[in-house]
């Protein structure tokens, strides 16, 4: 959806946790979780961030992102099985008595500064 | 060395729509984030919900649009007070955008605030902007499917308005199929069905908003 805007934010923030931690060395890399369903493409968050980054302290930061997937939960059959897309049926009996659960998390988990 | 944040990316935009949500609840103003795809009827389905209300609520619209202000216009000449945001390409309104908009209101003077989003059914899920409510208008010639097809929006919903429903003698449009799907995703919400410009469905659809006012800021 809207890469760019999210990247905003996401340095925004990583410029705020660093000064808030008066350390004043480079930032290495940052690590974020991105949920399966989310709704972020990281393809597109990861090229947002190569054109935003020149400037700010993230310049010459990587990007690491771990991609939890969510969890099928069925009413039904009590199958919890994970998904990297949403559903509209248990995917082991089918059924339509089902929840859907995690996935959309969204953080920025960690920023590594060099020493 | 590493910093553990664990910050939620959109945190900004978060606390925010959480600030205007105390803001409308001090004010006892009802606020309504109503989203669906250009074209679904939204315009149309607000025009014929404030007619129906015009001696029971007293309320105001912010409107979000690419460009231009036709629907803003259109809300106007039902003398209710309106506010254009035209996000110039941006596809979602945020919670930044409305605090601003909200400000040009006296609130005091308004029961219900309604946020006509920019017509999308991808981007303006992710965001939060400090509304009691948010609906998603669906029209029958969209089709059927467009809540498996766009789950995100249907999920974050708490009721879903089939618009043009005078069409569906014509369209192979399965009420079953989009109730069983979004029933799915968003297990606690409510389905209406309306065709606006008829007036079909407008007023239990205006009592149950006004309904969910009241009990909202009571």
């Amino acid at each position: 959806m809207h890469e760019l805007s999210i990247c905003n934010a996401l340095i925004e923030e990583a410029q705020n946790e660093v000064r808030r931690s008066g350390r004043t060395g480079r930032i290495r890399r940052i690590d974020l979780t991105i949920g399966r369903l989310s709704g972020v493409s990281c393809d597109s968050l990861r090229f947002a961030f190569d054109l935003l980054k020149p400037g700010t302290d993230l310049e010459d930061a990587r990007m690491a992102i771990a991609e939890p997937k969510a969890t099928c939960y069925c009413r039904t059959c009590n199958a919890r099985v994970e998904i990297d897309d949403y559903v509209m049926q248990c995917p082991e009996c089918f059924g339509g008595n089902i929840a859907i659960e995690g996935g959309r998390d969204l953080l920025l988990e960690s920023i590594e500064i060099e020493d | 060395m590493k910093i553990i944040a664990a910050k939620k990316i959109l945190k900004a935009n978060d606390q925010l729509a959480e600030e205007n949500r105390a803001g409308f609840n001090a004010a006892g103003v009802y606020c309504v984030n109503v989203v669906g795809s250009p074209g679904a009827g939204k315009t149309t389905l607000l025009e014929a919900l404030f007619t129906a209300l015009k001696d029971r609520l007293r309320p105001a619209v912010i409107e979000g649009d690419i460009a231009g202000s036709i629907d803003a216009a259109r809300i106007e000449k039902l003398g209710v007070p309106v506010v254009q945001i035209n996000t110039q390409g941006a596809c979602h309104l945020d919670a930044n955008m409305i605090a601003a908009a909200a400000a040009d209101f006296d609130l005091a003077a308004i029961d219900l605030l309604v946020i006509e989003n920019i017509g999308n059914l991808v981007c303006t899920a992710g965001f939060d902007l400090g509304e009691h409510l948010r609906i998603v208008v669906l029209s029958t010639a969209e089709g059927d499917d467009k809540a498996a097809k766009y789950p995100a929006i249907f999920q974050g919903s708490q009721a879903l308005f089939i618009t043009k429903a005078d069409l569906l003698p014509h369209l192979n449009f399965n009420a079953e199929r989009i109730t069983a799907d979004f029933k799915r995703l968003a297990p606690q919400s409510e389905i209406l069905q309306v065709a606006a410009i008829q007036g079909d469905g407008i007023p239990p659809a205006a009592d149950w908003l006004a309904g969910k006012c009241a009990a909202t800021l009571r």
